[in-house]
């Protein structure tokens, strides 16, 4: 085998407008590998996932947008934590979970300063003190996280990528978790699939949890 | 885990050449080193295509990555192929093998003729104690996650940095699943760090399971002659 195309995967394009090139097609495709024998996890082929040259200005917006999602996870653990209606694995999750997402919120506030969008308004129903909707929720909101984040990363400055991947990690480290104490396979596929901005705001107005923001 | 000598380093021959790679920095200086570990790799990357040229660090980066995939995907074929992980932890070997072998496939396909080749591993009854298994799965997860961080950042194409941080999200579940089996806490902070690779070297080296550098593809005595 000589000459194979699959060289010409390995941009080192810098800011250029991705997703369409011949390049990134071809990237995709290697990278989606096929079934593995045995019916193991699929490797996803990355969908087209909205690309723009990172910028402070763009970080900003990202920012803002994962603001809004911490916020979120940070005000239902907080509740859930305060109804104590949870017990066992949950308690231990939520117990610490709330933490790490008030972490978050501060980091992310910090960091924008005064460009920080304010707390949307939220209602989490029975979410926060009934365990089967409790958890359904906690597995929705981590996986969306996880899936934003991972959407956002080729659009943000180097600077701004490093600190993204130190939180995307523990969202991630949450949805296992989660998933195992509802003894759902925490890890389904081998690679996790991303989500647009836009996808993610559809994930998020399903939950119900956002009134105006 | 403490720092190794760079004499018991040694044994990590494919890390090591992944390490000169990315530190090496420029395209010329891995060129330089290509040469020196056989043709094939300069080859590979002379190739033009479409006026777009491999960024020798990524690949460098990639061939990491992979590094720590043949470690991961060994370890857990390894423990399914001897079959006495059992119990609650049955499931591990043949679901996280499989997930890891995908990732050395997707990385060996997108480095092409510059992949690595895969070490030689000696895991020391480890893939058949239920106990030490699980502990090292914990170990590697954490160490797969943390590694991925380190190095993302510094992907120059778009569309690897996409592939890279889909798995370095992969590796932080399995990290929380296998602590979870462990009775140990699944996010221990609200931040993930990052380790940097000769942090990643050495404890790989500490654990002795790497005893062999791949072997070189071509020969340069024919075994046959005439």
């Amino acid at each position: 085998m000589s000459d194979e195309p699959r060289l010409e995967v390995l941009s080192s394009s810098r800011g250029d407008r991705c997703g369409a090139t011949r390049a990134e097609f071809i990237a995709r495709g290697i990278l989606a590998g096929g079934a593995l024998a045995g019916g193991g996890a699929l490797l996803v082929a990355l969908p087209r996932v909205a690309m723009s040259s990172p910028s402070p200005a763009q970080d900003q917006k990202i920012l803002n947008f994962a603001l809004e999602l911490e916020y979120i996870e940070a005000g239902f653990y907080a509740e859930a934590f305060a109804k104590r209606k949870l017990r066992g694995d949950l308690l231990d999750y939520v117990s610490t979970v709330r933490h790490h997402e008030r972490a978050h919120v501060a980091f992310l506030k910090g960091a924008l300063g005064s460009s920080a969008r304010k707390e949307p308004d939220l209602d989490f129903g029975d979410a926060t003190s009934d365990p089967e909707a409790f958890t359904a929720a906690a597995i929705a909101l981590e996986e969306t996280m996880v899936a934003a984040y991972n959407g956002q990363a080729t659009n943000l400055t180097k600077g701004t990528l490093a600190k993204a991947a130190t939180i995307v990690s523990v969202e991630a480290r949450h949805a296992g978790w989660i998933r195992a104490i509802a003894g759902r396979d925490p890890a389904p596929d081998a690679t996790d699939t991303p989500k647009t901005a836009a996808e993610v705001q559809a994930a998020v107005k399903r939950t119900g949890f956002v009134g105006s923001s | 885990m403490s720092d190794l000598t760079l004499g018991e380093l040694d044994r990590d021959g494919a890390l090591q050449e992944a390490v000169e790679q990315v530190s090496g920095g420029t395209r010329a200086a891995f060129l330089g080193k290509a040469v020196v570990a056989g043709g094939a790799l300069l080859g590979a990357l002379a190739v033009p295509a479409a006026g777009e040229a491999a960024a020798a660090s990524d690949v460098a980066i990639l061939n990491y990555a992979l590094t720590l995939e043949y470690l991961q995907s060994s370890f857990y074929t390894e423990a399914e192929r001897l079959g006495a992980i059992r119990g609650e932890l049955k499931r591990v070997p043949p679901q996280l093998g499989a997930v890891e072998r995908a990732h050395v496939t997707a990385l060996k396909q997108a480095l092409g003729g510059a992949a690595v080749k895969r070490p030689t591993f000696d895991f020391r009854g480890v893939t058949e104690d239920n106990p030490k298994f699980l502990k090292t799965a914990v170990a590697f997860e954490d160490l797969g996650t943390a590694a991925y961080k380190e190095q993302a950042a510094r992907i120059k194409s778009p569309a690897l940095l996409a592939a890279a941080i889909s798995i370095h999200s992969v590796e932080a579940r399995h990290a929380a699943w296998m602590r979870f089996l462990a009775g140990v806490i699944p996010a221990a902070a609200a931040f993930d760090q990052g380790k940097p690779i000769s942090e990643v070297r050495a404890i790989v080296a500490s654990t002795h399971f790497v005893v062999a550098r791949p072997k070189r593809k071509a020969r340069k005595n024919p075994k046959y002659s005439g």
